[in-house]
């Protein structure tokens, strides 16, 4: 257990209290994107559905901040750890891979946990929602269980270990993703055949869980199992991907 | 007492065949150097050793009761630089992997970087990072260590710490299975030869039984003649030219010169050596395509 421990306070330190990247990424951009969408580009919207735009978007940032944690930076994270040969390094070491990818995943966890607590405190201080902790701890739980599957998809890519690739990838995924799911604009400003594949999507039906979660309206069933229909999907691929690639050799010859 | 045993390892990539049915029991306490030309499959036999790719058939057993990475160090070819982490932190970090470690300070001293304890492990020289990398192999206190090209980007003062290290840790009862390119240095320092060519082990045993196989003495000149004009000597283990230098190995030195006598003067600058491991390595592909 001290190794595994070890483990988590290392990657701490290096993946979060000593990464610049993530600071300006996965925390500072939801949050600029925030107060940019509800204090400065807001012509056009009613003041009576302010309130509710303010409290929708809030939850559109949470989930933005969990995909660039889970996708781009656990991308990136496993990516610097093949180059670097610390992957390597690990493989030949007593830790285990499960060892190695839950400390991982604690430590991608807290981030989003961090970065959803942070969007909060300035929705609360620059527009003054009103949340309660439960609804709070409510929206984090369920945004926590969205973060495990795009971390998944994020394993997924670092897969390819090629720095270009990962990139292209990653913006491929994140940005389309963001903007098809509706969290940078509502949905309904787009044609019907974007918002039908756009509400396929996971981080889609996850802002309808959180926004019912906020509204404190009833769930919808089908958004539940469209995000385990992905989760089983993305398993599957990762499972498959990882199956070929022990087949073919952790190092390459 | 063997410690690793390998039976009947295949490897091919594609249609090559890299390694043919190799063999193998190492012994405890004893360096072993894993030598060949570039691309003979040394890295591969590592690899293959220590699961990191897999083998098209035979088997690969660590002779211990415990997990085989708790008495393995590996030092790879490549150096770790992990981003944004301590010497200190990655000592550490290293060491609570193993049950029994070094301690941090005796580690910190094979590494040889007590005053950069708190400096980025990126920040280092590329011969500091070797070192570290050796260090952070020798953490949990293994019985068998694979050094893989170990002293590539080491400076003289470093490589000659290093081999001294190496001959320390021989003395402990440690297994080492060592590849490098630099073969004067293995020359001195290890105990049994496993010369890889042509996918197999093509040979097995001390520089002594190399030699005496192979030729003793290298006898070295520069000519203006060429190759065909000593096509008449009988004492000849092999006979080596680049441009103008000839490297002839033999087992009857006296003979040799004697037979060259008659071609005195149109040679230069003679030397009469014993054989290294390098001539003889060279010699032994040659004969080989021969």
């Amino acid at each position: 257990m001290n190794k595994f421990i070890f483990q988590t306070k290392i990657n701490f330190k290096r993946i979060v209290f000593r990464n610049k990247s993530f600071f300006f990424f996965d925390m500072l951009l939801p949050i600029v994107f925030y107060v940019l969408y509800t204090k400065i580009l807001v012509t056009g919207i009613p003041a009576s559905y302010l309130k509710v735009w303010n409290e929708d978007y809030l939850v559109s940032m949470m989930i933005y901040a969990c995909m660039l944690g889970g996708i781009i930076t656990t991308a990136n994270t496993l990516l610097e750890d093949q180059m670097s040969n610390f992957k390597l390094f690990v493989t030949l070491s007593p830790l285990s891979n499960l060892q190695y990818y839950t400390s991982m995943a604690i430590v991608l966890v807290t981030l989003n946990l961090v970065s959803s607590i942070a969007i909060t405190v300035v929705a609360i201080i620059v527009n003054h929602v009103t949340l309660s902790i439960g609804l709070l701890i409510a929206l984090i739980l369920v945004n926590l269980l969205g973060t495990t599957l795009l971390i998944l998809i994020g394993v997924l890519i670092s897969f390819v270990k090629k720095a270009s690739t990962v990139n292209l990838l990653t913006n491929l995924i994140v940005f389309p993703l963001a903007i098809i799911s509706g969290l940078w604009w509502p949905i309904k400003l787009m044609p019907t055949w974007l918002q039908s594949i756009g509400k396929l999507m996971p981080t889609y039906q996850l802002s309808v869980i959180d926004k019912n979660v906020l509204h404190q309206t009833p769930q919808h069933i089908g958004s539940f199992i469209n995000l385990f229909i992905w989760f089983v999907i993305i398993l599957a691929i990762l499972l498959l991907a990882s199956k070929i690639q022990k087949r073919k050799g952790i190092v390459t010859q | 007492m063997t410690i690793l045993e390998i039976q009947h390892v295949n490897k091919t990539f594609g249609k090559r065949v890299v390694l043919n049915d190799i063999s193998l029991q190492i012994e405890s306490s004893s360096i072993i150097a894993l030598v060949g030309a570039n691309g003979a499959g040394k890295t591969t036999l590592i690899n293959i050793i220590l699961n990191l790719i897999p083998k098209d058939s035979g088997q690969v057993t660590f002779l211990t009761k415990n997990n085989w990475k708790q008495i393995t160090g590996v030092m790879m070819q490549d150096n770790i630089a992990l981003h944004r982490i301590t010497i200190k932190e990655i000592i550490n970090l290293t060491r609570s992997y193993f049950n029994h470690p070094l301690s941090y300070e005796e580690l910190l001293s094979v590494s040889g970087l007590e005053d950069h304890q708190n400096s980025l492990m990126t920040g280092l020289s590329g011969g500091q990072k070797r070192r570290l990398t050796f260090a952070l192999a020798l953490a949990g206190d293994p019985k068998v260590l694979f050094l893989d090209e170990p002293t590539v980007g080491m400076d003289s003062n470093s490589r000659n710490a290093f081999w001294q290290e190496i001959d320390h840790l021989k003395k402990s009862g440690k297994t080492i299975f060592v590849t490098s390119h630099y073969l004067e240095e293995l020359e001195n320092i290890a105990d049994r030869f496993l010369i890889l060519q042509n996918s197999i082990i093509a040979f097995d045993g001390t520089i002594k039984q190399l030699r005496s196989r192979e030729g003793q003495s290298l006898i070295e000149f520069d000519s203006e003649l060429n190759q065909m004009d000593f096509k008449g000597l009988q004492d000849i283990v092999s006979l080596n030219v680049v441009g103008h230098h000839f490297q002839i190995i033999t087992n009857d030195v006296n003979q040799l010169l004697a037979e060259l006598t008659p071609y005195l003067k149109a040679i230069d600058n003679l030397q009469i050596k014993q054989a290294t491991l390098d001539t003889l390595l060279l010699n032994y592909k040659e004969n080989t395509h021969e």
